[in-house]
């Protein structure tokens, strides 16, 4: 075997170099393959008949190693292609990604935008839906369409001891006695447990009176709610209390009026409160 | 001659064929490879030195293939394949490097 000259080693006296010199110079010093020369020797004389020889062993070793070469070659330029593109693909991807979140950002400072606006909206339709209801519950109060209650005046009429004739009560005398009630200012009134609606009449209807339909039978309690303290008084200044107090006077119809701290009336019949043809004109309030 | 064209032909025949290398074989080809160079510059050395031999050349080129190859699997297996291959990588480079340069020598006598 030819032996290579050895590495220089350091002058330099350096304790923890000199090992790992060594394996670099072993290294380098046995880069040929010991079994050349072995053989070589073996045979006697350099290289007699063996360059000679057909050297088709070695020649197939070559085929090993150009195959070797091409495939790892192949391999490595078909990979390289492929990293690059899934790199486009992520650097793509990202891109793709970024313009989503700048548009969803976008979206979502619209829709905040939006949900502010609606906000302020429902406030104002709050407000108004407020002032409805109070204006509902007013309506529903006076024209009958729940029962109420509250302070008031009670009147128990009845007819006088010619009730076949001029003692009688007639719808009439209701009729102006309520008139006169409302004039001083009551809320509801009931004639014997019937609210009067905006759609109640008070009429004869054969022998009897009726009120929604209702035939009442004396004596006749009529209830109103209003003011306890001048309902009454009030009352008697109306061309209703002085229909009534010549009534009482002059044909002996009885006619008692009290205070009441609480009265309950009930709602008016649901048939009396329908509107079949009246619309309402004009935006609600 | 005839160890220049078997060369050739395994060149050729790897354009040709393109054979597809299983996964797994994949990252033990470079390795093989450089292993395989080695071998066969020892063995041109050895021409030049005239002292080649068929036999020693074909034997140090497939165990020098399948060794390397086989470190690297081992190193893999144990979480240091990198760090092997570049060992071995260091050490035939130094020996193709030192086989070169003898053999450099030789044709310019230099």
């Amino acid at each position: 075997m030819i032996a290579r000259p050895p590495f220089n080693r350091p002058r330099n006296g350096d304790r923890h170099t000199p090992s790992s010199w060594e394996l670099l110079e072993q290294v380098s010093a046995t880069s040929l393959d010991e079994d050349y020369g072995r053989i070589a020797a073996r045979r006697g004389g350099r290289g007699s008949g063996s360059r000679r020889r057909p050297q088709v062993l070695g020649a197939v070793a070559l085929v090993g190693l150009g195959l070797l070469l091409t495939v790892t070659a192949l391999q490595t330029r078909s990979a390289g292609p492929v990293d690059a593109q899934e790199r486009s693909t992520l650097v793509r991807q990202i891109h793709d990604r970024e313009a989503d979140i700048s548009r969803i950002a976008d979206r979502s400072d619209r829709v905040e935008a939006q949900v502010g606006r609606l906000q302020g909206d429902a406030e104002q339709i709050g407000i108004l839906g407020d002032a409805l209801l109070d204006s509902l519950t007013v309506a529903r109060l006076v024209t009958g369409a729940v029962p109420v209650t509250g302070p008031g005046v009670r009147i128990v009429a009845d007819n006088g001891s010619d009730s076949e004739g001029a003692g009688a009560i007639t719808d009439n005398d209701l009729q102006v006695l309520v008139n006169g009630l409302w004039e001083a200012g009551a809320e509801a009134v009931a004639i014997n447990s019937n609210r009067l609606g905006s759609l109640s009449a008070i009429r004869t209807a054969g022998r009897a009176i009726t009120v929604n339909y209702n035939s009442l039978t004396p004596p006749y309690v009529i209830t109103a709610i209003g003011d306890p303290a001048t309902l009454e008084g009030t009352f008697a200044d109306t061309p209703g209390g002085q229909a009534w107090f010549d009534l009482e006077t002059n044909f002996g119809i009885q006619f008692e009026m009290d205070t009441v701290d609480e009265l309950t009336l009930p709602a008016v019949p649901a048939e009396r409160l329908e509107a079949q043809y009246a619309t309402r004109q004009g935006e609600l309030p | 001659m005839i160890a220049i064209l078997g060369l050739v032909i395994g060149l050729a025949a790897g354009l040709v064929i393109e054979p597809e290398v299983p996964d797994s074989m994949e990252p033990y080809l470079p390795i093989a490879v450089v292993a395989a160079l080695d071998a066969t510059f020892g063995g041109l050395r050895a021409y030049l030195d005239d002292i080649f031999d068929d036999k020693v050349f074909v034997v140090s080129f497939l165990s020098n293939v399948i060794i390397a190859a086989l470190i690297v699997y081992l190193g893999d297996k144990l979480g240091v394949g990198s760090q092997l291959s570049t060992g071995v990588v260091v050490v035939l480079g130094i020996r193709i490097f030192s086989n070169v340069a003898a053999i450099r020598r030789h044709i310019f006598h230099a």
